[in-house]
């Protein structure tokens, strides 16, 4: 099990690599705040926080790119083995993961927009548990980013399964009413299409999960049929 | 401590803070050994307070170059040279220069630590002893703050009497360190010193390198490249006598302009 | 099967033996040659202490060599004699020869008048002993009216003066100066090339250093190549002290011998050796044993010298 434990003798080597890290997280924060945003856009039927949500986004891109260049600079400059590689590749990798997730609130986001401009559709609240396992997931996901602990990100694979199976039950709910409210099937639609964005929220989380463990452990847990568990 | 590259006007106690992109200037320099010709059509601005590095393959003219800011080729016989170098504006083929005064503003490092066998606190004063400088107290200060700029001076206060001789690799050079910014030197050259020091020696003369030049100008020769990666500020390519390219670290390591400088660094010749 | 000859095959095995055979049989012999070469040496040795040693008495050093026939004496003079005249012959060359192996090392390594003075230093270190006698004879014993008469009919003038001074000053007749003079012509290519050599000891690194922080070459040399060169030049210096000590044939003309202690330096002066060359041609056994004892007594000189040489200043 790597840990970092003691400095690097040459002290520019750790000032980047904290600020590398530094970056990641900061867009983990604000992935998380426009995920909350888009959730209070489509549940309190606001559009400001959509909006936010969809301005904020470019922050985030922005911060992606910083990140590919630091780690790309770290790798020119201090030419890092071991836990060090796998930290820098891992971060490269987690900014893409996190950036789609805040692409995934956008999209929620807009189609929340959207649906605010109708009726509320009550099956909308069948959503809530589906958000709330995604969002938990993330939150975990870079709580094990920034704790470097494997444990949890262990066990995302297994709530990954829960938040798909979430997701098939409510695309049925959703065709099974559709049926019956020809009105209401932009509507579902929509709907069907958040709860799909969630899902593969909830996927990025696991990527990162995936990521993590490699960083840690040095394993390779991507593509395995076995499901973790603890 | 009076540099004679300091230009007379200027007051050393209101160093000027904008740090000059020319303060070690080459023009057209061409170096000889006797007839056989080592540089040709050098030209490159050196900037101040920063570290540069000269990289290129062996015979390729870094170390011969390096050698001519404090004009140590001229022990040679038979050296001699077209164009010019200028240091904080000034010439140093200047005729009105001494070279004494110019090599005590200049601090170098060799590749191979080479301490006096005479103690570690008579090693660092040598620099002040042969400028005629005797004050007890000035010597002693001056001994701690060099010994302190090299990160050497814990690990040696207590034994300055002792025989350099008995450093480790790792503190000798240091030592060597120390002893060449004794003199506040305004420009410290190294040629490749951590060649012969083992990797936890050299990150931490690495890590002195980093913070000393916040005060001095420093141009390092190093065979390796990752050395000059993780030092450097602006690197420098050499090839058989030639400058190749000249750029900041980052740009030579990560999209070289010159063919030549890309097959170098990423090992497909040389 | 092909040349690889296995220790573990019985034809190995064999081939090995008969190597190891032939090893031992050179170990043997070059053992026996070693200890050979010590015999002559250990009876020297043993020889002098024999007979030297019954007559080595404080007395040795305080007394006048006896008159021919006579019992008791001493040869103090010689021992104070032989210093004397080493003393001036170190004082001469040891000068001479440093300074110039530093002129030939440092400043002008490839000039044509150092390789020059390499190549006659060399020449020099074979030169027979006695014919340093004979140019200190020539050069110091023998009268200068000659030379006198000659700067004499000089032109009037300041330069006339001085160059009369020195030579009206320099020494002449038989004396410890000219024995002195002899002895320094002897030792002066020896310490030439050892302090040539010395300095050429002195890591190159050093010397880059001292220059790269800002030394004139006077300083480089006094301050860093001399300290470090010493321990051998005055190896050179030791080795030289003791060939010198023990040369009769420079001395024979040009100090000659004394009974007594000397006064001056411009007299002539008793020696060890040639003590030591008189007192063995005499017909009386009182005279040759102390030959013996003074034989032994510069042995012992000869070897604290040599071994001061080595010990003591061995380099570090």
């Amino acid at each position: 099990m790597a840990e970092g434990t003691g400095r690097h003798i040459l002290g520019s080597f750790d000032n980047a690599l904290e600020t590398l890290r530094n970056n990641v997280l900061m867009m983990g924060r604000l992935a998380e705040r426009n995920l909350a945003n888009a959730a209070k856009g489509l549940f309190e039927r606001d559009d400001d926080p959509c909006n936010i949500v969809i301005a904020d986004d470019e922050e985030i891109d922005t911060l992606e790119i910083q990140v590919d260049q630091e780690g790309v600079l770290i790798l020119t400059r201090f030419q890092p083995v071991a836990n060090d590689l796998r930290q820098v590749i891992t971060s490269m990798k987690s900014s893409v993961n996190i950036e789609r997730i805040a692409d995934q609130a956008v999209n929620i986001a807009r189609r929340a927009r959207k649906l605010n401009a109708h009726p509320e559709l009550p099956v909308i609240h069948s959503l809530e548990p589906m958000f709330a396992h995604a969002s938990s997931m993330f939150a975990d996901a870079l709580r094990a980013y920034s704790d470097n602990s494997a444990e949890i990100a262990r066990g995302l694979k297994a709530r990954d399964k829960e938040l798909d199976e979430m997701n098939r039950q409510f695309a049925r709910t959703c065709t099974e009413r559709m049926a019956g409210e020809p009105d209401s099937v932009r509507g579902y639609l929509n709907l069907i299409f958040i709860a799909r964005f969630l899902e593969r929220v909830g996927d990025h989380a696991t990527n990162l999960g995936e990521d993590i463990v490699f960083a840690v452990d040095a394993e390779e847990i991507r593509h395995t049929q076995a499901s973790r568990t603890d | 401590m009076e540099s004679e590259l300091k230009s007379p006007a200027a007051d050393p106690s209101t160093a000027s803070p904008e740090p000059r992109p020319d303060f070690i200037q080459v023009k057209d320099f061409n170096f000889f050994y006797g007839r056989k010709q080592a540089l040709f059509d050098i030209t490159m601005d050196i900037p101040e307070r920063q570290v540069t590095a000269f990289i290129g393959p062996s015979g390729c003219g870094k170390s011969t170059l390096l050698r001519n800011f404090n004009r140590m080729n001229d022990l040679i016989d038979g050296t001699h040279h077209t164009g010019d170098i200028t240091i904080n504006g000034r010439s140093i083929y200047d005729p009105k220069l001494e070279i004494i005064a110019l090599r005590r503003s200049i601090g170098m490092v060799f590749q191979k630590s080479n301490p006096f066998p005479k103690s570690i606190y008579e090693n660092i004063v040598y620099s002040l002893r042969i400028a005629g400088r005797r004050n007890r107290k000035f010597l002693d200060e001056t001994v701690e703050r060099s010994l302190r700029g090299a990160a050497l001076w814990d690990e040696v206060k207590d034994r300055l009497n002792e025989s350099a001789l008995g450093l480790s690799g790792g503190q000798m050079q240091r030592l060597c360190i120390a002893r060449a910014i004794a003199n506040n030197p305004e420009v410290l050259l190294m040629d490749e010193p951590c060649s012969a020091l083992d990797p936890i020696a050299t990150a931490k003369v690495e890590e002195l390198i980093h913070e000393l030049k916040k005060d001095f100008t420093i141009v390092i020769v190093t065979h390796n490249m990752q050395q000059a990666t993780r030092c450097s500020d602006r690197t420098a390519f050499f090839y058989l006598g030639r400058l190749i390219e000249f750029d900041t670290t980052e740009k030579i390591f990560s999209n070289p302009s010159q063919k030549q400088t890309e097959d170098y660094i990423t090992g497909r010749f040389g | 099967m092909a040349d690889t000859e296995h220790f573990f095959t019985a034809a190995g095995a064999h081939r090995a033996g008969i190597r190891s055979f032939g090893n031992k049989v050179l170990n043997v012999v070059c053992v026996a040659l070693a200890l050979l070469t010590l015999i002559p040496l250990v009876s020297i040795v043993f020889l002098v202490l024999k007979n030297g040693l019954p007559l080595l008495t404080p007395a040795i050093f305080t007394e006048l060599p006896p008159a021919a026939g006579q019992a008791g004496g001493g040869f103090g003079n010689a021992v104070v004699g032989t210093f004397q005249m080493v003393g001036i012959a170190l004082a001469i060359a040891a000068p001479l020869g440093i300074l110039s192996a530093v002129y030939i090392n440092e400043y002008a390594p490839t000039s044509r008048l150092s390789n020059t003075v390499r190549f006659v230093a060399k020449l020099l270190t074979g030169i027979p002993s006695i014919i340093c006698g004979v140019f200190a004879y020539a050069v110091i014993v023998l009268p200068k009216t000659g030379l006198i008469e000659a700067v004499q009919g000089w032109r009037e003038g300041w330069f006339r003066d001085i160059a009369l001074w020195i030579v009206t000053s320099l020494p002449s007749g038989f004396s410890a100066w000219a024995g002195g003079f002899a002895l320094s012509i002897l030792m002066l290519p020896t310490i030439l090339i050892t302090a040539e050599q010395a300095l050429l000891g002195v890591s190159k690194a050093y010397r880059e250093a001292s220059y790269g922080l800002g030394a004139t070459r006077f300083q480089t040399i006094w301050r860093i190549v001399l300290p470090d060169a010493v321990p051998a030049i005055m190896t050179g210096i030791m080795l030289s002290v003791a060939r010198a000590a023990g040369e009769t044939a420079p001395l024979i003309f040009t100090a000659l011998f004394s009974q007594f202690w000397a006064q001056s330096l411009n007299e002539p002066t008793a020696s060890l050796s040639v003590l030591i060359y008189n007192f063995s041609t005499l017909p009386y056994e009182h005279q040759q044993n102390m030959a013996w004892t003074a034989s032994l007594v510069l042995v012992i000189l000869v070897t604290i010298s040599n071994v001061t040489a080595q010990v003591v200043f061995r380099k570090r």
